[in-house]
């Protein structure tokens, strides 16, 4: 069952978020600030498979501190990034820095829980593929004569 | 020579008896002429400083009847209000107390005398037997010669009359009349000093009076006070220049004009009015209805009625404000000129200065104010969309689940969790009110509309519609009464000091207390608060016994955005500021860090001249 981190600080958000991503199966833990989330990352004896973050919380770029506390956790941990009306500048720079995506929380017309779910799913699929990849890339480097 | 029963100034007086030429013949009568040089001398010297008492004229008035060994000597002034002679200072003998204070009506050809007719045509005049005078008219019977000669002020006009008297028949020579004019320059210059200073003390007082004001509808009100006291006029009109509309907004008049006051007779350019405005240069016209310029368009009385027009512009640092117009009737005294003079243009020009001063200072304050809110605006957009998306995405989560749950399972089966989702939304949907209330708020705190208010009535309302009925907070009420009514936004107010409650309130959960206080500042110890001294304020403290405010929170706490309750956006305090500077008043937190938070809200009283 794969892990799934929650970070709102919208204790209601937290809460829908969890109940929906549950309903799929996932294993959910949420934090209601950026703080407390790196708290867990860090404390886990493993990484998250997918960390869901707000941007905007106690600074308009929390969500960056979230993603780079879960990459050094688990290189292969991937983030999806929520925004609320938030600047698309932040969300940019969190793709640059390795976030899988990001997503916007309010767009008319289309149910974001939908979406999130669908890219939850497709995120777990390219943490599959890459930590197989570099298994085989070990087992490869395993065979070779040094 | 009689002795001078009724000078003021009996020694110095005396001083010239001694020199006083007792022999009767006409060449020799009055003072020698060194005396008289040396006396002369020295009143013009002392004319640099009259003093605002009659003393100097007293004193003048003295030597002039000695001058010219007279029995019986006054002086009078021009009264311009009514168009009277008034007698101010008397020397010699036979005056009552009535006669004293005689009033001569220049407009009564019958009752001038001669003194009226030296007052109407300024030169002087010597008569050496009265009962054969035209002019004369007898107040003493025993008058037999008489000089008048005038004391004359800028425009060479007759600003008053030096008249003294003997009972001997041809007692005074053309010798005595050139020592009377002399003596009548002096006068007149101490009479003109004397204008200066007063006008400038005046002047003074008025710029500091007007620098004062908080906003321009009090800054109105003094102005046309302040004109008056200056300047002899019917009525005195003020607008102010609308740079959208380029037209002259009616801002306040002494007159019928008053009830018209908003409306826009003029363009800019358009009339004697509009003219000054757009020239940024006063007029002054004497029947201002023959000037081309004459429109006529808001005029304080009938046309026909006005005689004189004074306009000035209200100057601003680079640009016209507004203009000030005082205009003056057609005078029932047809001798008496009803031309606004230079003087009076320079006073009114110079009031027209001040205002324009005062104007700028207000209108900057407002400026600063806003600049400091709309700074806050950007911010608080970007804010409240993040917030109200935020609760609207949690709200849609809500719904989902709903909509799953209803398509999934049947109704009884989910009733406790519909519920569930329900009470939610329920809270999700309060919680975008609060941010719409604090939104709104935050928008209007500096909109107020004033109305006189009862400062201890707003408070006890605040206390009794927000304390919760029960707590554990002790709550005291500490009002001082009689507090002077205070013109205040009341609604406004109480959304200010309901939120200083409610922090209280919400900050001490497990009891303390609250006491809420109204004074008015002492005099004394408004320097102390930093309080402007040149008017009252009423203090309302807010002191509870929760956790306080940190020091280097207290100037952070009426920022927006600050707060350290999850509830709505943390406009409070922001939204309290904003109320209260509206009010041209001041809100601080003054208490300990950790024995409580102590919140001080000044708020000044209306001038005491524009209460009424």
């Amino acid at each position: 069952m794969a892990n799934v981190l929650v970070v709102d600080d919208e204790d209601a958000v937290c809460e829908a978020l969890k109940r929906r991503l549950q309903r799929e199966g996932y294993s959910v833990t949420t934090a209601s600030s950026a703080e407390e989330a790196c708290n867990i990352i860090r404390s886990r004896p493993e990484g998250f498979d997918i960390v869901v973050t707000d941007m905007s919380m106690e600074q308009p770029d929390s969500g960056l501190e979230v993603l780079s506390a879960a990459m050094r956790r688990d290189l292969f941990t991937e983030v999806i990034v929520l925004t609320a009306y938030g600047n698309v500048a932040n969300a940019v720079e969190s793709m640059r820095r390795g976030a899988f995506d990001y997503l916007e929380k309010n767009v008319p017309g289309v149910d974001t829980y939908e979406v999130l779910v669908m890219k939850v799913a497709q995120a777990m699929e390219r943490r599959r593929d890459a930590i197989q990849t570099v298994r085989r890339l070990e087992q490869q480097a395993g065979r070779m004569p040094t | 020579m009689p002795p001078l029963p009724f000078s003021p100034k009996p020694s110095h007086s005396q001083r010239y008896n001694a020199a006083v030429v007792k022999d009767e013949s006409q060449s020799e009568v009055g003072c020698p002429i060194e005396v008289f040089l040396k006396e002369l001398n020295q009143l013009f010297t002392d004319a640099l400083h009259p003093g605002e008492d009659l003393s100097f004229l007293q004193r003048l008035l003295d030597f002039a009847m000695e001058a010219v060994g007279g029995d019986r000597a006054f002086l009078a002034l021009v009264e311009e209000r009514t168009g009277e002679l008034v007698v101010v200072c008397t020397a010699g003998l036979g005056w009552t107390p009535e006669t004293a204070r005689l009033r001569l009506s220049l407009a009564q050809e019958s009752a001038r005398g001669i003194t009226g007719h030296v007052a109407l045509t300024a030169t002087p005049y010597r008569t050496g037997d009265v009962s054969q005078d035209p002019y004369y008219v007898a107040y003493f019977r025993d008058v037999r010669s008489e000089i008048a000669v005038p004391i004359r002020g800028a425009s060479g006009q007759a600003t008053g009359v030096i008249n003294v008297e003997s009972a001997v028949q041809d007692r005074f020579t053309e010798l005595h009349v050139h020592r009377l004019v002399a003596l009548a320059h002096a006068a007149a210059s101490a009479l003109r000093i004397r204008g200066f200073r007063a006008r400038e003390s005046a002047l003074i007082e008025i710029g500091n009076n007007l620098i004062t004001s908080l906003d321009i509808e009090s800054l109105m009100a003094k102005v046309l006070n302040v004109a008056a006291e200056m300047l002899r006029f019917e009525d005195c009109t003020v607008f102010l220049l609308d740079e959208v509309s380029e037209r002259l907004v009616l801002a306040a008049s002494r007159g019928i004009l008053a009830s018209r006051l908003g409306e826009a007779p003029y363009r800019l350019g358009e009339g004697i009015t509009g003219w000054v405005a757009q020239h940024g240069v006063g007029v002054r016209l004497e029947r201002p209805q023959l000037d081309p310029r004459w429109r006529g368009l808001c005029v304080e009385f009938p046309q026909e009625e006005i005689s004189a027009l004074l306009a000035v512009p209200i100057m601003g640092r680079d640009r016209v404000l507004g203009v000030m117009r005082v205009v003056r009737r057609t005078s029932p005294h047809a001798w008496f000129s009803n031309a606004f003079s230079e003087g009076e243009e320079r006073i009114l020009t110079s009031i027209g200065r001040q205002v324009g001063a005062a104007i700028e200072n207000i209108r900057s304050r407002e400026r600063l104010l806003r600049a400091e809110r709309m700074a806050a605006w950007g911010e608080l957009s970007a804010r409240a969309a993040h917030m109200i998306g935020n609760r609207t995405f949690a709200l849609k989560g809500d719904l989902n689940e709903m909509q799953y749950l209803l398509e999934q399972k049947p109704c009884e089966e989910i009733r406790d969790e519909i519920r569930e989702l329900a009470a939610s939304m329920a809270r999700g949907i309060g919680r975008l009110e609060e941010i719409l209330r604090e939104f709104r708020d935050f928008v209007v705190a500096t909109s107020i509309t004033l109305a006189s208010c009862d400062i201890n009535e707003v408070v006890s309302d605040v206390v009794a519609e927000t304390f919760p009925k029960r707590s554990g907070i002790a709550l005291t009420l500490d009002l001082q009464p009689d507090l002077p009514a205070l013109r205040c936004d009341a609604m406004k107010l109480k959304r200010a000091f309901a939120e200083i409650v409610e922090n209280a309130v919400s900050f001490q959960p497990h009891g303390g207390s609250l006491l809420v206080r109204s004074r008015l500042v002492p005099k004394d110890e408004q320097l102390r608060h930093n309080l402007s001294q040149a008017r009252d304020y009423v203090q309302v403290e807010f002191r509870d016994t929760g956790p306080g405010v940190a020091t280097n929170e207290k100037e952070r706490i009426f920022q927006p955005f600050h707060t350290t309750r999850a509830k709505g956006m943390g406009l409070g305090l922001s939204i309290v500021k904003g109320i209260v500077e509206a009010h041209n008043g001041c809100v601080r937190e003054v208490g300990t860090p950790g024995e409580g938070a102590w919140f001080t809200v000044f708020l000044p009283l209306a001038d005491s001249d524009s209460t009424s």
